[in-house]
């Protein structure tokens, strides 16, 4: 598995490591336990199209967020990470 | 309290042997050099302040920063892209230290003083390309990686920053390879294991190429 990033082109997989999904958002300061348990412990575990987090840790260090199937590993989008390369994401 | 004297030494000062390495009786097709005693300077924008950086750093060079992993030649400073909004100053003779780029460059960013932290390795000759190859996952053929072409990859798992010199006086390609200090014994030996076929010659230099 090859992954292209945004900044470096495409590189080995071994230059990345994954951190996990990227969809869950941090709930509010006031929200319920059910809430925060759901974001803190449950996952989806999806046959198809996922969300992820990425770290080019052996290239650039930058994260990465990415679009991948489960079922095939295509990767269908790279993009930074907010906050990634500050002045192009414009964070 | 304890006096120190402080001598700073060569991460690879013990690993590296002058002369000849590896298979005899045919012409190096290696060569490795470490280039000692540099300065090199981290410059990392701060957030939102990569466009004010660009343009302080291009009145301080003379030239434009790489924004794409590339190296740009400034008169008496090599800058090497090292990520989004950051690049490596290398520098001899105390021209480009934390003294004389901070007060420019620390408004828009964040400066590092990476002198002693990496090594810095020559590499060429005719099987350079050949021996790099077995390493590293980058394609570096002429068409790919071109002279001023960099990247920010892992050679044997350590992070490196690679880049495309100008090319030697007989047309051999060299290839410059900044490693972290502490890591720099363990890819020197890697390095001379792959290279021990084709034979090596192995030097040191204080001059920047």
């Amino acid at each position: 598995m090859r992954i292209v990033c945004p900044f470096c082109g495409e590189r080995e997989l071994g230059e990345f490591t994954y951190l996990g999904d990227a969809k869950p958002v941090r709930p509010a300061a006031g929200a319920s336990e059910d809430e925060v348990f759901d974001y803190v412990y449950l996952r989806d575990n999806v046959a198809g199209e996922t969300s992820e987090y990425w770290y080019h840790g052996g290239g650039c260090r930058t994260w990465l967020k990415i679009a991948r199937n489960t079922l095939t590993h295509e990767i269908s989008s790279v993009e930074p990470a907010a906050g990634a390369g500050a002045a192009k994401v414009g964070a | 309290m304890a006096e120190f004297s402080w001598v700073s030494r060569s991460p690879l000062e013990h690993a590296l042997a002058p002369g000849a390495h590896g298979a005899r009786g045919v012409e190096a097709g290696v060569s490795l050099t470490e280039i000692r005693n540099f300065d090199l300077i981290q410059v990392m924008a701060r957030r939102g302040k990569a466009a004010e950086l660009a343009r302080v750093a291009n009145g301080r060079f003379g030239v434009a920063t790489p924004n794409a992993p590339t190296v740009v030649q400034a008169q008496d400073a090599t800058l090497i892209w090292s990520g989004p909004d950051q690049f490596f100053v290398l520098s001899k003779g105390g021209k480009h230290t934390m003294d004389t780029l901070a007060p420019a460059l620390s408004g828009p960013a964040s400066l590092s003083d990476q002198s002693h932290a990496r090594a810095l390795v020559r590499i060429s000759g005719a099987r350079a390309r050949t021996m790099l190859a077995k390493l590293s996952s980058i394609d570096l053929h002429p068409s790919a990686f071109p002279i001023g072409a960099a990247a920010a990859t892992s050679i044997d798992h350590t992070s490196v920053t690679l880049w495309r010199g100008g090319d030697r006086p007989d047309g051999q390609a060299v290839f410059n390879l900044l490693v972290f200090s502490t890591f720099a014994g363990s890819l020197w030996h890697t390095m001379l294991d792959a290279a021990a076929e084709y034979g090596v010659t192995i030097a040191h230099s204080e001059e920047l190429a």
